[in-house]
């Protein structure tokens, strides 16, 4: 079973990570909520409405992209976003696509064929057509999974911004730990098609009690594992033994610590 | 040359043609129903009698004819193809899309280039032959690519529905599938020319009915009105049945997901 007994919800505005490892049952998850996997018991409500009734009044307000899914490779940008504007009945079809393209920046291969497109260009036309239709909801698997890093920030940056100015929620997979950080109000946790854990990412990563004070004597450096209310009697120890460090960092838990100790 | 490589290319294909439903059609499928497909039209053509003009016509309204089946059951399958190979299927039905209305779309866009095609097609064979295919059958041409067009379909949504269900493995079907049937269809040849077990088929198969009316016509006879109900009968429970069993495998294949068929 790829995904047992779960239970989640995600509040307007609110941007929600769902991490796990391969094989988790991410997006098994998201294909259920798009209705592309059933279900085989349960339910699944988007505003207040239950999906099984109502899969296609839902689906006008809710949208979805994905770095392992593609358009049609022998049309142009533009015939692939107008095909998806007409599907969600999109008013004036012509300006929503030139701004999208334009918040992607995408605009000079509006009339590019699909498959003449790099995979950092895909990513951000599949992007564009995520958000061809206004979505209230977005749901996101791996998006930003083929972006060098500067467009992967870009992308970060318009969803958080899409976010603040109007209200979409999202939920998003990612395997990059940092982002998820920086883009996730919350994090769920899934393994083996089980919510093991649900917190924000901070929340998550202080459950690791263990910190990480590295320091360099004579040139070599030293780890030492330690727990976060051991660290002043630690560098105190360090001080009585007279031992002088060239160099001390102590690293906080985060969200990747979190993750491998969860595999 | 190293005969290492040349082995190594060998192996290549000799391994996919093992895991190729494709490859394994252009080997044995093709060449079995053309041997048994223009063999029976040629054991017919040798004893018939008929005149040369009378075959010639025989031969090109049935192409013409065929070419409605083939149409209208290759758009079902090809369109649902093209979204697997351009990995576009989740997209498409992760919108407010209903399958009720992918099934209405592809079958208006079939019968808008099965049109095209016949019209294309009978305007060449006037051009070259100088045969006019679509005066020679009258009226009983509307009914003939009414049902003709409703048995693509019925071919077309059971080849759907399993390449929906099983994915690309099987796309081969979307070429072959119709012409199993068409030894059956008598599209060159009257039913009398096949053998006594192959026309107990073919009185299942809708098709054989408006062929052989076909022929009837086009010899200066008459259509058997009983023929056409009964074609059309069969042709409209048939039809049901397959999209019934589209349907039954498009929500089977829910179930795993239409992801994995990208």
């Amino acid at each position: 079973m790829a995904v047992d007994n779960i239970s989640f919800k995600i509040h307007e505005g609110e941007i929600v990570g769902l991490l796990g490892p391969n094989g988790a049952g991410k997006t098994t998850t998201i294909q259920m909520l798009l209705g592309t996997t059933s279900k085989t018991s349960g339910e699944i409500k988007y505003f207040d409405k239950d999906f099984d009734k109502n899969r296609s009044e839902i689906m006008q307000e809710v949208n979805y992209a994905s770095a392992y899914i593609r358009l049609p490779w022998r049309m142009t940008v533009w015939e692939n976003l107008m095909v998806y504007a007409k599907m969600y009945g999109v008013k004036k079809p012509r300006e929503r696509i030139k701004l999208v393209l334009e918040i992607f920046r995408m605009s000079k291969y509006t009339n590019k064929g699909f498959n003449t497109l790099s995979s950092g260009q895909i990513t951000r036309v599949m992007l564009a057509k995520a958000m061809i239709n206004f979505p209230r909801l977005l749901l996101l698997d791996e998006p930003t999974a083929s972006l060098d890093p500067e467009v992967a920030d870009k992308v970060r940056k318009f969803l958080l911004k899409q976010q603040e100015k109007y209200n979409v929620s999202m939920l998003f997979t990612s395997h990059n730990m940092a982002e998820v950080t920086e883009v996730c109000d919350r994090v769920i946790f899934l393994r083996k098609g089980k919510i093991v854990a649900e917190d924000t990412p901070k929340g998550l990563a202080r459950r690791i009690k263990t910190c990480v004070v590295k320091y360099k004597v004579n040139g070599q450096e030293t780890a030492v594992k330690i727990k976060e209310e051991e660290i002043a009697s630690f560098l105190n120890d360090l001080a009585k033994r007279e031992i002088k460090y060239e160099e001390i960092s102590i690293d906080k838990p985060t969200l990747e610590d979190f993750f491998l100790s969860q595999l | 040359m190293n005969q290492g490589r040349i082995n190594a290319v060998i192996w290549r294909h000799l391994y996919n043609f093992r895991h190729s439903l494709d490859r394994l059609a252009d080997s044995f499928y093709w060449p079995a129903v053309d041997i048994l497909l223009w063999g029976l039209t040629s054991i017919y053509i040798q004893k018939s009698g008929a005149n040369v003009s009378q075959i010639v016509l025989m031969i090109l309204s049935g192409l013409v004819l065929w070419m409605v089946v083939w149409r209208s059951q290759y758009e079902i399958t090809i369109n649902l193809l093209e979204e697997l190979w351009s990995s576009n299927l989740v997209n498409l039905f992760s919108t407010p899309l209903k399958v009720s209305e992918w099934i209405a779309a592809v079958v208006i866009l079939g019968l808008i280039k099965m049109l095209m095609t016949i019209s294309f097609a009978t305007a060449l064979v006037w051009l070259l032959y100088k045969i006019d295919v679509l005066f020679a059958l009258g009226w009983l041409l509307l009914p003939f690519m009414v049902l003709l067009l409703m048995f693509g379909w019925v071919t077309g949504f059971l080849v759907a529905g399993l390449i929906i269900r099983f994915g690309m493995r099987i796309q081969a079907l979307a070429w072959m599938a119709i012409y199993v049937l068409s030894p059956f269809s008598a599209v060159f040849y009257p039913l009398s020319t096949l053998p006594v077990w192959a026309q107990k088929v073919a009185v299942w198969v809708p098709t054989s009915y408006i062929f052989e009316g076909m022929r009837s016509v086009l010899f200066g006879g008459q259509m058997d009105q009983a023929n056409l109900m009964k074609s059309a009968g069969l042709t409209l429970i048939y039809l049901l049945l397959s999209v019934m069993f589209f349907l039954t495998m498009f929500k089977q294949s829910k179930k795993t997901g239409l992801a994995r068929l990208e």
